[in-house]
């Protein structure tokens, strides 16, 4: 079974990396960004299934970015990835369509989870 | 000697005042003593001299009008004395009463109706008693060489002073000089009276035991009794001033010794003195009453007075030092709450800080037991992977321990301590907590530090304290953004400023004056005390905190420091 098509974003070289890499390891299709326009590009470009966005951006508002991502194609799913417990945010964030969210440091797994349930999501989208 | 006194009042100065609290009792007690005692005081002195003056008119007004009727009685009866003797000289002729029988007649005619009269006589022009009637045998009695005949000669009535007479009762004499123009002569009348009727009239001056009253005449002897001053014919000690037709009051010191309200009058057509000795008078009784009686009262409602006040003044005192220890408990207390909070704010963004460095470590160890699991990768075929990644966690431990000791360097310094601090390092090291919080927030930060700045002497935590509300302020105050600029420089040759200046929302005119105030705030969220602490910290470093603000425009917080550390 393929796995989804993830755009990671965010500004920490070493984390994007080391956690694209564990996604790669289990086969997942991973693009990388490190600021909000390369992550813009990105999704127009590689057109990416699920977006897991880091809330705390230098400069732009992660929740400008989750709106300018949903504007550009309102169907792909965004996992927001947040350090702090700020739960107003990621209210926010879920009201301006955000399919979920996680904390850092995070469990593996459980995004595992959530990425594979937002695919389905999609593609349950897609067939309505 | 001198240096013993001097110590004494030093210490005395030194017991008031040192003690903040005992000076504000005592300057309690003293202001409400001399508000009721001056007063007090005033009151009772006027009124004193007041009431004095009041009862000192009347009792001389009450022993003029005595005096006056006396002397007007007296007056009165010795100018009606005086008619008789000249309506009987104009009604009948020198040779009618020359004659012994018909004067006789006469005489006794007129004792009928003056039974003072005690005797009659006509003199001629040489001294020799003509004619006679009375208990002496003196006609023919040669009167030339007497003083009263001079006088008589010289005027047309005199009235002569007291003699002791028949029985050796007091007695004086009147006498007329009646003009025969015809033969450029004269004759003279003469009666002597007793003193019966006058000294009537003065014993009906009011008089207590230790009073008197008598006449004298110009040269002092007494013409009656007098009870303290001398017997009848007796002269006078004490000294006569001028006495006038109206009646004088004065105060005298009689023979026994007694101070007398002495009040006399002359009578007129006579050379006599009527006196009036008052020893006991009523104002001399308000006298004693004020300096005996009120003064003991006065004495004891003061000490009564002095002793509650006392009370008064140590409870008020008492509350006000309670006031004040709770107060600045209270103080100390917000002020270690504002503390904790700051440093709570501290602690959250700490704690962001470090997250990141975490979640790196969370991957990278993850990667490594991805690798080692679901890859199957031989570590020691990769090396150098294995080997970067754990370099990696390495490198995130570092920086979280940069972060840790930042904050425990921040809390360390919570204790006050005065030290010469670079103004400028202190800055950047409170920057250092908040860089994270400026970029994600996109507010740019611009330092104009003056590099030239002498080392300041003071507290540096506390200065770090401020510094970190002002600028937690100012990036409340932009929210995103914006920008914030921190400048530094010198002050004249004393001081030096640091501004904080933001772009943010701005403070309108009329809040800017309670900014500093305890409990106030614009925010929803926080205690309202970080300015007001601030403010008090700053003050108490020997400093001030201004600030400049423009609704719309932003707000400058200028923080002036003494170079040289100065109590507040």
């Amino acid at each position: 079974m393929s796995r989804a098509k993830v755009l990671l974003v965010d500004d920490e070289i070493e984390y994007v990396n080391a956690l694209a890499e564990r996604l790669r390891i289990r086969n997942y299709n991973v693009s990388i960004a490190t600021n909000s326009n390369d992550a813009i590009s990105s999704v127009i470009n590689n057109a990416p299934e699920v977006v897991i966005l880091d809330l705390r951006l230098p400069g732009l508002d992660g929740i400008e970015i989750l709106k300018i991502i949903k504007k550009i194609n309102p169907k792909i799913q965004v996992i927001l990835l947040t350090g702090h417990g700020s739960t107003e945010k990621i209210e926010e964030g879920i009201k301006d369509g955000a399919f979920e969210y996680v904390l850092k440091p995070i469990d593996i797994e459980e995004l595992i989870i959530k990425i594979d349930k937002a695919r389905k999501m999609l593609y349950r989208n897609n067939l309505d | 000697m001198s240096f013993n006194i001097l110590n004494f009042y030093k210490r005395i100065i030194y017991y008031f005042t040192f003690d903040l609290y005992r000076n504000l009792k005592y300057k309690i007690i003293l202001a409400n003593f001399l508000l009721s005692l001056v007063p007090l005081f005033i009151v009772i002195t006027i009124s004193y001299f007041w009431f004095i003056n009041i009862l000192k008119q009347d009792f001389y007004s009450h022993v003029t009008w005595q005096l006056k009727n006396t002397k007007q009685s007296i007056e009165y009866f010795i100018s009606e004395k005086f008619s008789s003797l000249r309506f009987i000289s104009s009604v009948y002729s020198y040779e009618q009463l020359k004659d012994q029988k018909f004067l006789s007649k006469i005489f006794y005619t007129l004792k009928k109706e003056s039974p003072d009269i005690v005797d009659l006589g006509i003199i001629d022009s040489e001294g020799i008693q003509r004619a006679y009637v009375g208990p002496y045998k003196l006609i023919g009695k040669d009167y030339s060489n007497q003083d009263w005949f001079n006088e008589i000669i010289v005027r047309s009535n005199y009235l002569s002073d007291v003699f002791l007479g028949f029985r050796k009762i007091p007695h004086f004499a009147i006498t007329i000089k009646k003009e025969i123009p015809e033969t450029q002569s004269f004759w003279i009348i003469r009666a002597t009276i007793n003193m019966d009727t006058l000294l009537k009239f003065i014993s009906e001056i009011n008089l207590s035991e230790k009073d008197d009253a008598f006449i004298i005449n110009e040269d002092g002897f007494l013409q009656t009794p007098s009870r303290f001053n001398g017997n009848i014919l007796q002269k006078v000690s004490f000294q006569i001033i001028n006495p006038k037709d109206s009646v004088s009051i004065r105060e005298v010191r009689r023979a026994d010794g007694n101070w007398v309200k002495c009040g006399c009058v002359s009578i007129k057509n006579s050379q006599w003195i009527l006196f009036t000795q008052i020893y006991s008078s009523p104002y001399t009784v308000i006298q004693r009453i004020y300096t005996n009686e009120l003064l003991i009262i006065s004495f004891v409602s003061v000490l009564i007075g002095m002793f509650i006040m006392f009370g008064i003044a140590q409870n008020i005192v008492n509350h006000v030092k309670k006031a004040d220890e709770e107060r600045e408990n209270a103080i100390a207390q917000s002020e270690h709450a504002s503390k904790l909070a700051s440093i709570g704010r501290l602690a959250a963004g700490v704690a962001h800080e470090i997250n990141n460095p975490l979640a790196i470590i969370n991957e990278k160890a993850g990667l490594m037991k991805d690798l080692l699991e679901i890859s199957n990768t031989d570590m020691s075929k990769n090396k150098e992977k294995f080997i970067s990644l754990i370099n990696t966690i390495f490198d995130s431990v570092n920086r979280c321990r940069t972060i840790t000791h930042r904050l425990l360097g921040f809390a360390r310094r919570m204790e006050v301590s005065i030290e010469f601090i670079d103004i400028n390092e202190a800055i950047k090291e409170v920057i250092g907590f908040l860089e994270k919080e400026f970029m994600f927030k996109n507010i740019r930060l611009k330092l104009e530090l003056d590099e030239t700045l002498p080392l300041i002497e003071t507290d540096k935590g506390q200065i770090q304290q401020v510094l970190l509300n002002l600028l937690n302020n100012a990036i409340d105050a932009v929210e995103r953004d914006g920008s914030v600029e921190i400048t530094t420089k010198m002050k004249g040759e004393d001081f030096i400023h640091i501004s904080v200046k933001d772009t943010g929302h701005g403070i309108p005119k009329e809040k800017l004056k309670h900014i500093f105030e305890p409990f106030y705030t614009t925010k929803g969220k926080g205690t309202g005390l970080g300015l007001s602490i601030s403010y008090g910290i700053i003050q108490r470093l020997g400093g001030k905190i201004l600030v400049e603000s423009e609704l719309g425009k932003g707000s400058i917080f200028t923080i002036e420091l003494p170079i040289k550390y100065r109590d507040e």
